[in-house]
């Protein structure tokens, strides 16, 4: 049986409209011990704070659209567990609309040009195209990156550096990997400054849909220094 | 005060919803050379799609035994007589097409060999015929948003449309959006509007759906003088969490439940247990039992939970079969992890009883579509669960995916079609979205009142104690009194806190207030007027099914009142249900 906590959560408040600079409100939360950080949030809004700008849509885990620092690491809201001492602020590096919500047009911008679909020689015939099973299955999860931003948040590389961060690496190599996919990804993943990653492997940590983009890096890595292809792994 | 300010724009198509049946309808008007922007109400991945656990129903071929007969049939089954023959065939005949397309797009649906789909069963069906993927509705949604991304298609993130606009014909020419990332208004002109808004689960206290499926693009047809069919019928799934109060109603996938049943139509599926210990399924389908449809037993567990057999928490417990887990986590690692962070190993691992509960999933009724999904209201079409009839009084698991496919694709083209041939000028309606973003500001700025949320729970408390999945006449009519209630005396006093209009939450959850209500009415008046237990609807004052009433509940609203009329179901010649009492309880 979950059992009742005492929260406090100093959560980062800025419209950049109006506010100069971001300021932080702490709230006192009844809570109980299993509850989740967006739970927090939640009763912020309904009990505290009604001009609270926060995001999110599925509590699952799936749409990502929650992700948000919970003391300094980037965490999806919903997935998180709560803790008595929490800062909660918006994830970084991106600019704020207001208070935990990010603008995202930018990522979004990056996904498209990309081009994250199979780029094929010949059109679809129809039908189930040849793939095999296991590799059907190694597509998929790379298809279930949930795009929440919260391994380019954390990466140290994306900080310091021009790179677009771990998770477009993961969805270079999930179409590197597709049999139909005739694009030179590789190449791709160079432009998108996938060489400044630093290979310590925080986005595989940080990701809330156990998913590895640093794997994906250090296989395009093998592939420009000993040939070969993605294809055929 | 200054007048409102709108900005005017104009595209050929306008589409509300980025889930799977937008964006289907999106690719698909963009394809026939429409030039289209897609509003989606949150960020674009917040939709219901990327949630669902993408299970296909589709006649591949590949089970000999099966057809789509056998699939249009199950569907007529399930929907217990009551679906629109022409829309269940659609569904049954292009599903698979449908699912091909996304393998096009790059999905990679899951094999058991180089050319063959793996496939399973799920509730309701009678042949092994389902596909699925690992990565579900999120890799349904990823591949379909890059399809978008391919064509140049504008995607307006945090756009939630308030309303369409009409001529004075009652054509829709336009839509009135709110940006809620800027607080500002926008009215799209546009040939045609496309509602692929989604369902209503958040009118209920537990809910599967995302936070933002609250009937708007619905209530929004309705208010130009669409028909909605069915909208008495919401579907509960079965099985969802139960604890801790974020992932409270969120679905816990049939594997877990179907045991070998999955594999396996003669397999026993998963026993449910109330607090005593007893099997308390076989008092309401001795024969199908825990393997029973969605509607049965979400109905069986709901009413062990009222009788006070329940857990402490308003659960009932599931004993699992540890024997499926090996393929649950292969095929299902993410409800996997789900069950190890909510629950613990034991439940993970399928070996320790797992406390489930129902919660609302689907909106089975909604606006009354033609094949074409076209409605009653020129210029407004509608696709995906913001559409009714496809799937009658209760539908089979696996069902919404193709259903979002083949009816968003459908939409699409209608709306590039009604686009070209449309000659008017919807700039000319300019002054009447003034007006309505006028009214729609009335709640910002208002010092005495009561807040939005605490609206929405009451109207989510009496839609889940009353119209919900055990319903009777007389509290039916007391809430349809409590709905009036609020309509007049509450919503008027709805007032918004927050002093920015960017992401106003509140402001935001003030105008879904009144979809919430105007769809909550909807259902409460036609559920009232059903006297009989059908499907996904059960009246304890009428537990049985009355074949007299193997037809649909048609809802319109007339100069603000509702009228509730009793149509014949559309039927094709070929196919009759085989069973129509599918949703009585002895």
């Amino acid at each position: 049986m979950p059992s009742d906590i005492k929260l406090r959560a100093k959560i980062r408040r800025y419209d950049p409209s109006v506010d100069a600079e971001p300021h932080y409100e702490t709230y006192e939360v009844a809570g109980k011990d299993n509850w989740r950080v967006l739970d927090v949030i939640r009763s912020v809004y309904e009990h505290q704070a009604g001009d609270l700008a926060y995001q999110f849509a599925c509590r699952a885990g799936r749409c990502g659209t929650c992700a948000v620092k919970v003391n300094g690491v980037p965490v999806l809201a919903c997935q998180e567990r709560c803790k008595p001492e929490m800062r909660i602020e918006p994830l970084t590096p991106f600019p704020v609309l207001r208070d935990l919500v990010v603008d995202r047009t930018e990522v979004e911008a990056r996904y498209e040009k990309h081009a994250l679909t199979p780029q094929r020689a010949t059109e679809y015939a129809g039908g189930p195209e040849a793939i095999e099973p296991k590799l059907a299955e190694e597509l998929c999860h790379m298809d279930s990156c949930l795009a929440c931003m919260v391994c380019v948040s954390g990466c140290p590389a994306v900080a310091e550096r021009a790179f677009d961060g771990p998770a477009f690496m993961l969805k270079l190599r999930h179409m590197a990997k597709h049999p139909v996919d005739t694009g030179n990804r590789l190449e791709q993943a160079i432009d998108a400054g996938m060489l400044e990653c630093f290979g310590c492997d925080l986005c595989t940590q940080l990701c809330p849909a156990d998913l590895s983009p640093a794997q994906a890096i250090r296989e395009f890595r093998r592939e420009m220094i000993f040939g070969g292809s993605a294809k055929h792994e | 005060m200054s007048r409102t300010e709108v900005f005017p724009e104009h595209t050929d198509v306008l589409i509300a919803g980025s889930g799977a049946a937008g964006m289907r309808a999106a690719i698909a008007a963009h394809d026939a050379g429409a030039k289209v922007v897609l509003l989606a109400k949150g960020p674009r991945r917040a939709n219901h799609t990327r949630m669902s656990g993408g299970r296909y129903n589709a006649v591949s071929g590949l089970n000999p035994g099966d057809t789509t007969d056998a699939f249009y049939q199950d569907t007529l089954d399930s929907g217990a007589g009551i679906n629109n023959y022409r829309l269940a065939r659609i569904l049954a005949d292009e599903a698979m097409d449908r699912a091909y397309d996304l393998e096009s797009y790059g999905l990679a649906w899951d094999r058991t060999d180089i050319r063959k789909y793996y496939m399973s069963m799920t509730g309701g069906g009678t042949f092994v015929r389902t596909l699925g993927s690992v990565d579900e509705g999120i890799g349904i949604t990823e591949v379909m948003l890059h399809q978008l991304h391919k064509r140049g298609i504008r995607i307006c993130d945090f756009h939630m449309l308030a309303d369409v606009v009409q001529d004075d014909d009652g054509r829709v020419v336009g839509g009135l959006a709110l940006d809620l990332s800027k607080g500002a208004w926008r009215y799209f002109s546009a040939g045609a509007v496309v509602i692929a808004t989604g369902g209503t689960s958040q009118l209920y206290e537990t809910s599967s759906g995302p936070a933002i499926n609250t009937g708007d693009g619905i209530a929004i047809a309705l208010r130009a003088g669409a028909e909605l069919v069915d909208i008495e019928f919401m579907q509960f799934i079965p099985i969802s969490f139960v604890y801790p109060p974020s992932a409270r109603g969120y679905t816990l996938t049939e594997p877990a439940h179907y045991g070998m049943r999955h594999f396996d139509p003669k397999a026993e599926a998963a026993h449910l247990v109330n607090n005593k210990g007893e099997r308390f399924v076989l008092k309401h389908d001795p024969v199908r039992r825990e393997g029973s449809t969605r509607d049965v037993l979400a109905r069986a567990i709901m009413l062990e939970i009222l009788e006070g057999r329940g857990t402490p928490e308003g659960g009932v417990l599931m004993l699992p079969d540890s024997k499926v887990f090996e393929s649950f986590l292969k095929e299902r690692p993410i409800y996997v992890k789900r069950l190890l962070e909510n629950y613990g190993e034991g439940q993970a691992r399928l070996e320790a009883p797992i406390q489930v509960m129902p919660s609302a999933l689907y909106t089975l009724g909604g606006v009354r579509i033609d094949p074409s999904c076209r409605c009653n209201v020129p210029g407004l079409i509608v696709g995906g669960e913001a559409a009714g009839g496809v799937h009658g009084a209760n539908r089979l698991g696996g069902s919404s995916m193709p259903d979002i496919q083949v009816f968003g694709r459908r939409a699409g083209i209608a709306a590039a079609e009604d686009a070209k041939e449309y000659a008017g000028a919807g700039a000319a309606q300019l002054e009447k979205a003034h007006a309505r973003a006028a009214q729609l500001e009335a709640c910002i700025g208002r010092s005495d009142g009561v807040r939005p949320p605490d609206v929405k729970k009451r109207i989510q408390k009496l839609m889940w104690d009353h119209v919900g999945l055990v319903r009777n006449g007389e509290k039916l009519t007391e809430t349809l009194a409590a709905f009036r209630n609020l309509r007049e005396h509450v919503l008027p006093t709805v007032k918004v806190t927050s002093k920015s209009r960017v992401l106003n939450r509140e402001w935001m959850e003030a105008l879904e207030l009144e979809n919430l209500l105007d769809i909550g009415e909807a259902m409460a008046a036609s559920s009232l007027q059903r006297p009989e237990t059908r499907g996904a609807h059960y009246r304890t004052d009428f537990p049985e099914t009355d074949p007299n009433w193997t037809a649909n509940l048609i809802v319109r609203r007339h100069a603000g009142a509702l009228n509730v009329e009793k149509k014949a179901v559309v039927m094709l010649d070929q196919a009759s249900p085989q069973r129509e009492n599918v949703g009585a309880i002895a």
